[in-house]
């Protein structure tokens, strides 16, 4: 998969469970600060990774990924 | 005053009363902190513009929501963020961006919860540096003004408090919150009300200082959890108490003393973190207080009354015992009954029944009324000897609670003397209590109670009163040659001076050490001795021994050239057998003086409050009794008389049970030179003079053992 099929997927999960629009969502958009994530929301985000990639990931670190671009980093290792 | 404590200053200003407030993070989610605050800072009717900032609402609470902080098209004053911790230093950049100079952050996640968080919280400092922002926090309950010019409750706290003239400050947000409710219960009012929580930027000490000039604080309360800075929060007090006559009770929590079990000397472990605090406490005139219960027994007597002039005061009471009760609470407490002038006495007499006692503790008979209680309140407002009157009641089936709280109340609100009341008992009581309190006038569930409170009050002024300065410059300190021993011992590697090269540290600072020298061979011992003159104390050097006493190296009265020979012999022979192993450097040889007082004199570094010096009386006073006194260092020679008149044992200092008065100046003179070694030398870890030998007065004091840990 490549690095922009991957951020695609990214955008695709983020706008799934924040509801916003894939094309308001920027490349290195922080999901609390810039999305308006909340606590629930960042927990669901995971979850949604993981579907959408068919990873496993590991909670702990996952829950450090505050952004597109260092989620893009982070799912690209599982892939 | 620093220059920094000034720029505090003015951003506290702009914290308090802010024109214009943005809230970081907020939401539209109540029962939530980001969503609560918004609520809050609302309800409370805020004179000023609310901005909330979130990244997804465009409305929160029927107001335009911003989706950052620089997207605000107006100036903002405060912004109060709510965002997690891992976008708090985003919000903090986008701020000073924004040219905001006064945030609260509430949002927990920092230093509380180890290595990370503490990363995080010291990029917050450095971006506050970078804009000259002043923060509150984080980790934090948030910050509540009541004056009416601002209303600002950026806090998450249940309820808005009255406004009042006591400002609150804590470390602890859960604390706020007990707090704001029992105040609720006792309607006390607030002047400002601030949980700082981490203080990693605005701490207790910025906050003091601008207490100081706030015309709405009358008395300051502050709950530490830890003090940071020991020496600048004294500071800040005695600034606060001297320019503003301000009160300042501590509540502070961890009074426990791990710290002295593994100090190396005598003063090292009697000298816990508790009993330093609260020396440091009382020297900056602090009023520590225990809970929250005394916190505010104290601070509605000074918050609500006059100061009392005098100790002395005047007991209304409508029934015997409790009246009985209270003189003896007041008498423990340190407290006088006023002597009533015959004036007052005849008004008395012709005002009350004739069963009535009009001695002090008036007490005006179970029956009475109002009538009686303002009859008797007049005649001793009117009495000269008497400057606060205390009033029980207990609730008899004829006691008109209410209309008497309500007289008593406007009667005290027309004197200038403290009255304080008690009003016995819960459920009947509870609506005349409640007058009380309208009134402001302090009442305490028992009538003990009112004694440490206008006692406190009393001191309180009469410390004001009466401070004076009496620093003295101190001549004789040879700080070089006490410098130049040290790091030479700290060369060699020492982690404590051999006794005869501490006598030269001290000596250095004009402390009393008597003639000595120490001799490598039994003729230089005889030659030594003779020069001091007879008798002479030999003793063993070595770093090896410890306890000289155990191994035969110590010897007294050595009266003659020829039995300082054979000393010298016998002290090498008995140390060789009984430790074989130990390196003999010699025989310190020393004058042997009259037999006087023994006393000890110390000095420990307190990781808040820095260096500490100890007075005490020597032997079991110490050992077993631990009767000893602290000072934070430097100390006048006022605050060495204190040190010394406050041990429980210090009588046998001023001729107890037929013994001479000793020569307390040259201890207090001991002292005072001893805090300035401390102050000047940081290299001296822990120190012990013991003991320092007292004579009669006029013949001054002594030291003959040292002992300095580096």
């Amino acid at each position: 998969m490549t690095q922009e099929e991957v951020k695609q997927k990214v955008k695709k999960a983020v706008s799934e469970v924040l509801k916003i629009e894939q094309s308001e969502i920027d490349d290195d958009a922080n999901f609390i600060f810039d999305l308006g994530a909340d606590s629930m929301q960042s927990m669901l985000l995971i979850a949604a990774f993981e579907d959408e990639f068919d990873i496993e990931m590991e909670v702990e670190k996952a829950q450090e990924v505050q952004s597109i671009s260092e989620a893009i980093d982070f799912i690209s290792g599982y892939l | 005053m620093t220059e920094k404590t000034n720029i505090y200053k003015q951003n506290l200003q702009t914290l308090f009363y802010p024109k214009s407030v943005a809230i970081v993070g907020t939401n539209k989610v109540k029962g939530t902190v980001p969503g609560d605050i918004f609520t809050n800072i609302m309800k409370a009717e805020l004179n000023g513009v609310v901005f909330p900032v979130n990244p997804r609402e465009k409305f929160i609470g029927g107001v335009k929501t911003y989706k950052y902080v620089i997207d605000v098209p107006d100036d903002v004053d405060l912004a109060i963020i709510v965002f997690p911790s891992s976008v708090c230093n985003r919000a903090l950049e986008q701020c000073g961006q924004k040219g905001i100079k006064a945030v609260i952050i509430i949002s927990a996640g920092f230093k509380e919860i180890g290595e990370k968080g503490l990363e995080r919280e010291k990029e917050l400092l450095e971006i506050a540096a970078k804009y000259d922002i002043s923060f509150i926090g984080p980790n934090c309950l948030g910050v509540i003004n009541t004056d009416p010019v601002s209303r600002l409750n950026a806090s998450f706290a249940r309820e808005f408090p009255a406004e009042g003239n006591i400002a609150f400050l804590s470390q602890s947000g859960a604390l706020c919150t007990a707090v704001l409710d029992y105040a609720l219960a006792k309607n006390i009012g607030f002047s400002k009300f601030v949980s700082f929580g981490n203080k990693a930027d605005i701490s207790e000490i910025d906050l003091l200082y601008y207490l100081m000039d706030d015309e709405k604080t009358k008395v300051i309360l502050l709950y530490l959890e830890e003090i940071t800075n020991g020496p600048g929060l004294m500071q800040a007090a005695r600034d606060v108490i001297e320019k503003s006559g301000k009160p300042v009770l501590i509540m502070k929590s961890g009074r426990t003393s791990e710290g002295a079990s593994a100090a190396a000397s005598h003063t090292g472990s009697l000298a816990g973190s508790d009993e330093i605090c609260n020396a440091a406490f009382e020297q900056a005139g602090i009023i520590r207080c225990d809970n929250i219960q005394e916190m505010f027994n104290i601070a509605i007597a000074f918050a609500y009354q006059p100061m009392p002039k005098t100790n002395k005061v005047a007991i209304i009471t409508n029934a015997g015992g409790p009246g009985v009760l209270t003189t003896d609470a007041a008498i423990k407490q340190g407290l006088q009954l006023a002597r009533f002038s015959e004036e007052t006495t005849s008004i008395l007499k012709r005002s009350l029944p004739s069963t009535a006692n009009i001695k002090n503790p008036i007490d005006v008979i179970g029956d009475a009324r109002a009538d009686r209680y303002i009859a008797a309140m007049d005649a001793a407002f009117k009495d000269d000897d008497v400057d606060g009157v205390f009033v029980i009641l207990t609730p008899q089936s004829m006691t008109d609670i209410e209309a008497i709280a309500e007289e008593v109340a406007k009667a005290a609100q027309g004197s200038d003397k403290p009255v304080y009341t008690s009003f016995m008992g819960a459920a009947d009581v509870a609506a005349g209590i409640k007058i009380l309190e309208k009134y402001q006038i302090p009442h305490y569930r028992i009538p003990e109670a009112m004694c440490m409170p206008f006692y406190t009050a009393y001191a309180f002024n009469k410390m004001v009163k009466e401070h004076t300065d009496v620093t003295v410059e101190l001549t004789g300190l040879d700080n070089d040659k006490a410098q130049s021993i040290l790091q030479n011992a700290s060369n060699e590697g020492r982690s404590y001076l051999p006794e005869h090269v501490a006598a030269k540290v001290i000596e250095a600072y004009g402390l009393p050490v008597i003639e000595s020298g120490l001799a490598h061979s039994a003729n230089e011992a005889a030659e030594i001795a003779a020069k001091i003159g007879f008798p002479v104390v030999m003793k063993v050097m070595s770093d090896d021994i410890l306890h000289k006493f155990d191994v035969g190296g110590v010897v007294l009265n050595v009266n003659s050239k020829e039995e300082a020979t054979q000393t010298f012999t016998d002290i090498y022979a008995s140390v060789n057998r009984k430790m074989p192993d130990a390196k003999i450097e010699g025989i310190y040889i020393e004058k042997q003086i009259r037999q006087g007082t023994e006393v000890i004199l110390g000095i420990k570094r307190d990781p808040s409050f820095g260096p500490v010096v100890m007075f005490g009386l020597g032997g079991i006073f110490v050992e077993i009794f631990k009767d000893v006194s602290f000072r934070i260092a430097p100390v006048d020679k006022s605050a060495a008389l204190e040190m010394i008149m406050q041990i429980k044992s210090s009588k046998l200092l001023f001729g107890a049970r037929g013994r001479a008065n000793m020569d307390i100046d040259s201890i207090a003179n001991a002292i005072v030179r001893l805090s300035r070694l401390a102050v000047d030398c940081p290299e001296i870890k822990e120190l012990d003079i013991n003991p320092l030998i007292v004579l009669e007065e006029g013949e001054g004091c002594y030291v003959t053992d040292t002992k300095i840990i580096i």
